[in-house]
């Protein structure tokens, strides 16, 4: 039987099924037995979704309205040509 | 050459068609519409610079690069054929600039150094567990966590941000593409120049600490 440690160290392999056969059903008799295991199991799942929604900082005012200067000027149709 | 040499401009998964609303967007951006461009804008810039900043050393060369890939964008906008998404194709005109850059500076990132560095010793603190292998706490349930605030809690969200930022290089640069961008192992490997070990490492230890974070930014 593997420890929480071990299952936690297997965690990412396991959820990416990249994990071999053996390793998986480890894990798997594991996370059967263990909550504390499935719950962290269950965040770390979660952390990915976070992760995809994560905030990143607007651009500064300057920065957007000199772009859009650029594109003013380049981003019409037939500007590149 | 291998084709797919930093080849991270490809659809993730075989071919792609874009959704409506993401047809609507590139149609308008091609008519020229301004408030198409700064909404471009506003929704990937701050995403751009915090990819760049996985492989520049500075902030100031970060946001040089990004001010290219915007250039790159304007000019190649026309010439976009839609068979990946928008966001896909600009992260891969950053990712090469990115690597262009860095050579030209030599200052290129060698992230299978870094992968070596960042996934030496364990990944969870010896307290974290017992010495018969039982955690040492029990993980609390995430009950605050509600769909409302996954989608739309913005200083969790914003915290979530943070803790990226936080990760060591090469964790961060693996965790924002394959879990923020979305593109595939084989992908990242070869952008990255890693192996598939390193990837799944580099994951593991990304993936590990952004949890913790955001356990914290859960509770509040």
């Amino acid at each position: 039987m593997l420890t929480c440690h071990q299952v936690a160290e297997e965690a990412t392999e396991y959820m990416e099924g990249t994990a071999p056969p053996p390793r998986r059903l480890g894990v798997w008799a594991h996370l059967r037995l263990c909550p504390n295991c499935r719950e962290y199991l269950r965040q770390l799942g979660r952390t990915i979704g976070l992760a995809r929604q994560a905030l990143a900082p607007p651009p500064p005012a300057e920065v957007e309205d000199q772009l859009a200067a650029i594109f003013a000027t380049q981003g019409r149709p037939g500007a590149a040509e | 050459m291998r084709r797919n040499q930093g080849g991270i401009g490809v659809a993730p998964q075989g071919s792609y068609q874009a959704g409506a609303e993401e047809a609507a967007l590139v149609a308008r951006l091609r008519a020229g519409d301004q408030a198409a461009f700064r909404q471009l804008v506003r929704a990937r810039h701050g995403r751009l610079l915090r990819l760049a900043g996985a492989f520049c050393r500075s902030r100031a060369s970060a946001e040089e690069v990004v001010q290219e890939t915007w250039l790159a964008v304007i000019t190649g906008l026309h010439g976009f054929s839609g068979e990946a998404p928008l966001a896909a194709w600009i992260n891969g005109i950053l990712v090469n600039k990115a690597k262009t850059r860095a050579v030209r500076d030599g200052r290129m990132v060698n992230f299978s150094d870094l992968a070596r560095e960042e996934g030496e010793g364990d990944a969870f603190e010896p307290e974290r567990f017992l010495p018969d292998g039982h955690w040492a706490e029990q993980h609390r349930p995430w009950d605050a966590l509600t769909p409302e605030r996954e989608a739309g809690d913005r200083e969790l969200l914003a915290g979530v941000g943070e803790a990226l930022e936080k990760l060591p290089p090469a964790q961060r640069a693996v965790v924002l593409l394959r879990d923020v961008e979305g593109l595939d192992s084989a992908a990242i490997c070869a952008t990255l120049g890693i192996s598939e070990a390193n990837l799944r490492v580099l994951l593991h230890r990304a993936r590990t600490k952004l949890r913790d974070a955001a356990d914290r930014l859960v509770r509040g």
